[in-house]
């Protein structure tokens, strides 16, 4: 039998044009982020034998790029957790042997995330102005005016966390500006004026507590990663960013109205799992790339992966830690609130660039170790990543 | 996130009714009679919601309808501003919640909150189910202050 037990790595990441409503057809914008991902590697289509995606079909992308034949393919329901469910998805396949340098893809696009808009439902259904019926998990949440993403999953759980641990909308606040000063030194963000703690207090609600600068930016958005062996990534064009420890957890369905525990929910666990993977520990990381779908999930992940106490991440962040020159800088790239919902993506490509010593004028001098999360609630990945040391 | 549209259709009088399947059937019947009903496992005794074929403690597939006392404790809520339904875009801000009922923890219900003022909202707050017909042939459990 041959050793099934591979050191993984990082050996390309790439963005497509990424923006509001593009043109492009989602072919296209694989099409791009996969090349950028293929030449920051310097790779081509004949290197990959594995694909993993959440979005599109990963048989379709393959023949869409002609990569045929695969070793290894994985097309996320996309209900899972995000990018980080086929980043761990694909880590786990080329750490086995089963393939030995394979994709992971998340494309998104602005409207619907990947599920059905509440329009379309609407349409399966009945028309508005009349009775019409709602099944499936929906009956327990769509009556009640519950489906919407920022009052099941950002507002429940923002509530429930201010409530229990008496953290302030200012916390809240400043991490969002401390965000945006990061955001304004990454070039690909696509918010970047400078943002006061005024300003924050004065954006509207969208369900309160949860206020549109607490939402990551929705946009069109292709993203690629790819994992090969740490043995092939020495070989190419970028300094290999090794991968430490990955981790999932999930601990409900996809009804997050009904979580045993809205402030620990499937982070808690996560964060077990990664930290007990590896001899490193949080005051090892240097740089943190933590999921702000909802700016309260990047307070749990601060909580859960040890950096600060349960309730002690507002202090955390408006002691200034969190930024670039303090003890964590987070978000680097500015955070999906900023550089736009790519889901997860742009948290493992950014702590990628923090090692490569890539990332200009937001690089944190020295980064050896960073840690990257996405998403909450139902279900969260991590992964921690360090140089080549 | 996308404006709401600004023409409310005030005719609208209609919230997403749900949609009874054969797992919930007993349970929109008995809301309709003004019920609370969750399924409980004669094997084990865990309370289930939402309804399932089977335990989730302990597999068991013997499963039996009972009675709630309708009271509850509030876990967290949101307020939502806007909606892409009319019927509750022409009703932000409204108190979506998540309730805990007394006879299990964790025995997790959605509602809304109605009859309460935002200041009193807080993790714990005694609650108690009240049944509303929010449109014709459409009642929901809905919660108030105990």
């Amino acid at each position: 039998m041959v050793n099934a037990s591979k050191r993984v790595a990082i050996a390309g990441v790439g963005y497509s044009e990424i923006g509001r409503r593009l043109p492009h057809s989602d072919d296209e914008l694989v099409r791009q982020a996969v090349t950028a991902a293929l030449d920051d590697a310097g790779m081509t289509t004949s290197d990959i034998d594995g694909i993993g995606t959440s979005g599109g079909v990963a048989l379709s992308i393959g023949q869409l790029l002609g990569m045929m034949p695969l070793n290894w393919f994985f097309t996320s329901t996309q209900i899972g957790p995000a990018f980080s469910e086929t980043a761990v998805m694909t880590i786990s396949a080329v750490a086995s042997g089963v393939c030995h340098t394979a994709l992971a893809i998340r494309l998104i696009r602005q409207a619907g995330g990947g599920r059905p808009s509440l329009e379309a439902m609407a349409a399966m259904t009945g028309p508005p102005d009349g009775p019409r019926r709602v099944g499936g998990d929906q009956q327990w949440t769509a009556p009640f005016g519950g489906s919407m993403p920022a009052t099941f999953l950002g507002g429940l759980q923002m509530q429930r966390y201010m409530s229990e641990f008496g953290v302030t909308q200012e916390q809240f606040g400043v991490h969002a500006t401390i965000q945006r000063e990061h955001a304004a030194r990454n070039p690909d963000a696509l918010l970047r004026d400078p943002l006061t703690l005024d300003e924050y207090l004065a954006s509207r609600f969208v369900s309160k507590p949860v206020r549109l600068l607490d939402c990551d930016y929705p946009c069109d958005a292709v993203s690629c990663v790819i994992f090969t062996t740490a043995e092939r990534a020495r070989d190419l064009r970028k300094p290999p960013v090794l991968v430490e420890a990955w981790a999932m957890a999930g601990v409900s369905d996809l009804d997050m109205t009904l979580l045993d525990d809205f402030t620990a929910n499937s982070v808690a666990p996560c964060s077990e799992a990664l930290w007990s993977r590896t001899d490193l520990r949080p005051s090892d990381v240097d740089t943190a790339h933590l999921y702000d779908g909802f700016s309260v999930i990047c307070f749990e992940w601060l909580e859960h992966l040890g950096f600060c106490g349960r309730g002690e991440a507002g202090a955390f962040v408006e002691e200034g830690k969190t930024r670039l020159g303090g003890s964590l800088p987070l978000n680097t790239d500015g955070g999906a609130c900023n550089v736009g919902r790519r889901h997860g993506a742009n948290f493992c490509i950014e702590a990628a660039r923090q090692l490569r010593g890539e990332a200009g004028p937001r690089q944190v001098p020295g980064a050896e170790v960073s840690v990257w999360s996405n998403a909450s609630g139902a279900f969260a990945g991590a992964a921690l990543l360090t140089t080549d040391r | 996130m996308d404006e709401p549209s600004a023409d409310v259709n005030e005719h609208v009088l209609y919230p997403p009714m749900p949609a009874p399947d054969e797992l919930s059937a007993f349970f929109w019947d008995g809301i309709a009679r003004h019920e609370l009903l969750v399924m409980r496992c004669t094997s084990c005794g865990w309370l289930l919601h939402p309804p399932k074929g089977s335990c989730p403690r302990c597999l068991s597939t013997s499963l039996a309808v009972t009675d709630l006392s309708g009271r509850a404790s509030l876990v967290t809520w949101s307020q939502p501003m806007q909606s892409h339904e009319p019927y509750f875009q022409a009703r932000v801000p409204f108190v979506f919640a998540t309730v805990n009922l007394v006879e299990q923890e964790p025995l997790r219900f959605a509602t809304n909150l109605v009859d309460c003022d935002e200041d009193a909202l807080r993790i714990d707050l005694p609650l108690v189910v009240t049944f509303r017909d929010v449109a014709p042939g459409c009642t929901l459990p809905l919660f108030r202050p105990a």
